[in-house]
């Protein structure tokens, strides 16, 4: 398929005055176009709004000069001290878990090779999935036995300059019976290998560039100056060093230090430290993991292994092309640079979104969109078509491409999603938005981002004043960033939360706020900012929920904190204790409508159906599966933590088999788990008062944003939202 | 575990169950066929690849790892996305148990 002109910013959230760096890759040769847009609606299904943009002044209008920026995925170590490593006599080893052995391409695992002049050394894994070792333009010497994937090895290779003798081994931590645990080749080098590259853990050197990427967990590498013997190789396995081995070891790693940072530690006293590159996964069990502890910061020496792959990326670090320069008289809201090139065909562009707020501490409506960037984040890029062997059976349809998919199915190298799997399996715990993010973008798929300009639509459409705030300025700035408002709006899918985040919202609430959430399946997973990086989140698929994968044993705790992942309610937050509602069901073919309870007749909730019949079925409609109740739905739960008091104001209940309940609530597997026969799968619209005057408003359903538009806006999903923003910015206290 | 017998009249009644309604509503036996037809990864299976959103469909498959172009099928364009579900059901039918579907 064809090229796309592509691009990111360095932030997601800008204040008035902040600088916003964009980077663009533009295919073709020439030049490219850009201009600034405030976007209302990114729909342009044939059933929605269709898109709506209006073009801004600005400082980046103009013709710039095109050039690809290319995307170098791939996760490694490097060691900024070179010429320790370049030894007449040495010993290179370390304890690995091999994850993708035989994908027909080299994985380094330690050593100072250049590939592209052929000189200095490595330790590896060849394409026959045997250990082996290559040193300049030497024939590589490989043990010729096959190793095996997610199994531990101690591998090694000693090389004596005096007799020109290599050795290179293995030896199993698990051993089978017919199987040699310990394997070694010995052969003789003949030409000198050079004095090699930078030192790098889990890749060698390109040139400038690292390729044979490693996948898999690496355990304690070390190096030494000197050819050791077989048994002194194992006793250095352990920290500390061996006293009397110690005075040789040029270079041991402890990759247990520093997890929540990029450094890598050397603690053999030569201070060769080093930096990871493009965040593997730190925090991950070593081999000496024993499940005496399941908390890294409890036993970091069980927790010694970082995983690397070859599809990890964080920053793809492209060249700006074009700043802007927040102008004080923007405005708050969802904004994107629009950058396009001519080409044979036609015209080729993107939409690059970011989101101004107002500046700190003011608000310039009663009204704020909590953009969820953190959700956005987490399925960034995702590839669920080719990583989840139940899609189909979770979506009920036959997996279907869009262009989004198709591309970052034929493009590797944009990063993943942590919905996604590595190319070894592994689950994906990192994901950042510096690297073009397709699916965060207008005119896809109606989920998150483009869900979400249903809301910006209908507030427009409504004239209703809102500002923009997102969940990166909830999550550095906590509850004072809500504070200037009377009334917060969530998106459609709030899904990912901090600590601080849930935090913030839940002082809100009890201080008064208003809270409307718009959407489903909300403050559902636990995640983790970076307080160093930028633009990254972290979360472990722990314990249970509705996962895409498992996190391994022992690997529930978040590198960038500490904090247990996993579910907020297996963290003893509930969403009910939040917003009244939490997760119960989803499927993905159609949506229906609610129907008022007894319980809408309440004089507490009078304002909410101004204009509403008693029997009026509610959102029979919509662009997201033909209903407002759908796609993925919430219901009430008092023992989960929703408010006595809470009010479920309408219902809806009639749901197809292709509705699937939630597996945090079946504690032993059955046969009524579907929207057919399983009770539970339900949706409930809920309003309770908060402390101090506040209030929350709960859809229960994500396809209700998909409503708002229906029949010109004249519709009664429109008229209820608008009555609950009308009743939620009055001051008067609840 | 129930198969697919790809002579049964039931078998055939259900496939044309599927063609009249693509999305359901889905008979229990139904239903039960098409987790037959959709298990596992789809990785080197037929799936549907939207050509031009909204307007435009075909059938395609993945190649065996990502990075490799995705084949699309230039046989048949389909301008009804029920249209070309109901021929990769019959796709799915041929690669999952071994004969033709019986329903045209």
């Amino acid at each position: 398929m064809s090229e796309r002109i592509l691009g990111y910013s360095d932030r997601l959230s800008a204040l008035p005055g902040d600088a916003v760096n964009f980077k663009i890759s533009a295919p073709m040769p020439g030049k490219f176009k850009a201009r600034l847009v405030r976007l209302i609606c990114g729909d342009d299904s044939p059933e929605g709004p269709g898109f709506k943009s209006k073009n801004v002044d600005s400082e980046i209008d103009g013709t710039y000069p095109a050039r690809h920026q290319p995307i170098l995925a791939g996760s490694y170590m490097w060691v900024t001290a070179r010429q320790p490593f370049d030894l007449p006599n040495f010993t290179v080893q370390a304890m690995i878990w091999p994850t993708l052995p035989g994908n027909g391409k080299p994985q380094a695992i330690l050593g100072n090779y250049d590939a592209a002049n052929g000189s200095g050394y490595a330790l590896y894994i060849d394409e026959l999935v045997c250990l082996a070792f290559r040193a300049g333009k030497n024939p590589p010497v490989s043990t010729g036995v096959k190793m095996l994937a997610r199994h531990w090895y101690e591998v090694y290779a000693v090389y004596d300059s005096g007799t020109g003798r290599v050795v290179v081994g293995h030896n199993m931590m698990l051993t089978y019976h017919g199987m040699p645990g310990s394997v070694s080749e010995t052969q003789m080098l003949a030409e000198p290998m050079g004095e090699g590259g930078r030192f790098l853990i889990a890749a060698w050197n390109d040139d400038k560039f690292a390729s044979a990427h490693f996948n898999g967990k690496i355990d304690g590498p070390r190096v030494s100056g000197r050819a050791l013997k077989p048994a002194e190789i194992e006793r250095l396995r352990d920290l500390p060093l061996d006293v009397e081995l110690a005075q040789y070891v040029v270079a041991a790693w402890d990759f247990s230090r520093g997890m929540s940072t990029v450094k890598v530690t050397d603690v053999s006293g030569n201070r060769y430290h080093g930096r990871s590159i493009n965040l593997p996964t730190r925090a991950m069990t070593g081999w000496n993991w024993d499940s005496s502890d399941f908390n890294w910061q409890s036993k970091p020496e069980h927790y010694g292994a970082i995983h690397f792959h070859d599809d990890d990326l964080y920053d793809c670090g492209w060249r700006t092309d074009f700043t802007l320069t927040v102008p004080a008289d923007l405005g708050s809201g969802v904004y994107c640079v629009h950058v396009w090139q001519k080409t044979p065909e036609g015209k080729i562009e993107d939409y690059i979104p970011f989101f101004v707020r107002p500046a700190r501490g003011t608000a310039t409506a009663p009204l704020a969109l909590l953009i969820p960037t953190a959700s956005y984040l987490a399925y960034a890029n995702q590839q669920m078509i080719s990583s989840w062997w139940f899609d189909e059976l979770s979506s009920c349809k036959f997996a279907t491409m869009s262009s989004v998919d198709q591309y970052l199915e034929e493009h590797e190298g944009f990063g993943l999603s942590v919905y996604d799997e590595h190319s070894d399996g592994s689950g994906v715990c990192y994901s950042s938005h510096l690297r073009p993010i397709l699916n965060m973008r207008p005119k896809t798929d109606l989920w998150q981002f483009n869900a979400d300009t249903h809301l910006t639509d209908w507030l427009e459409k409504k004239k209703i004043p809102y500002d923009v705030i997102t969940d990166d300025d909830l999550h550095a700035e906590g509850v004072d960033c809500l504070r200037p408002y009377r009334c917060v709006m969530t998106g459609t899918h709030p899904e990912y939360y901090s600590k601080a985040m849930l935090d913030a919202l839940q002082a809100y609430t009890n201080g008064g706020g208003r809270l409307m959430y718009m959407g489903a399946n909300g403050f559902y997973w636990r995640i983790a900012y970076h307080a160093g990086l930028p633009g990254v989140i972290e979360h472990r698929r722990a314990e249970d929920g509705m996962r895409a994968w498992f996190s391994e044993s022992g690997e529930y705790f978040m590198s960038f904190t500490g904090e247990m992942s996993g579910l907020w309610a297996r963290n003893g937050r509930p969403p009910n204790m939040l917003v009244g509602n939490a997760f119960a069901a989803q499927g993905f073919v159609e949506s229906v409508p609610y129907h008022r309870t007894p319980e809408s007749q309440d004089p507490r909730v009078s304002f909410m159906f101004e204009g509403i019949g008693a029997d009026e079925v509610i959102g029979d409609f919509g662009t997201v599966g033909g209903g407002a109740a759908g796609w993925e739905i919430d219901r009430a739960d008092t023992r989960l933590g929703t408010p006595p008091h809470a009010l479920i104001v309408a219902a809806a209940t009639d749901f197809p088999d292709s509705y699937h309940w939630v597996n945090e609530e079946m504690n032993h597997t059955h046969s009524a788990v579907n929207g057919d026969t399983n009770p539970r799968v339900r949706c409930d619209m809920m309003f309770f008062e908060t402390p101090n005057g506040g209030a929350v408003f709960s859809t229960g359903s994500i396809s209700y944003g998909g409503s708002l538009a229906h029949d010109g806006y004249k519709n009664n999903v429109s008229r209820l939202t608008e009555n609950v923003v009308k009743r939620f910015v009055d001051p008067t206290p609840f | 575990m129930i198969k697919i017998d790809p002579q049964s009249a039931q078998s055939a009644a259900l496939a044309t169950q599927f063609k009249a309604a693509p999305f359901g509503p889905y008979s229990a036996d139904l239903q039960k066929l098409l987790q037959l037809l959709r298990w596992g990864f789809v990785r080197g299976r037929t799936i549907i690849i939207c050509t031009k959103p909204y307007k435009e469909w075909r059938l395609g498959r993945m190649a065996p790892r990502r990075g490799l172009p995705v084949e699309v099928s230039e046989r048949e364009v389909f301008t009804d996305y029920g249209a070309a579900a109901w021929a990769c059901f019959r796709a799915r039918w041929q690669e999952v148990v071994g004969q033709p579907c019986p329903v045209k």
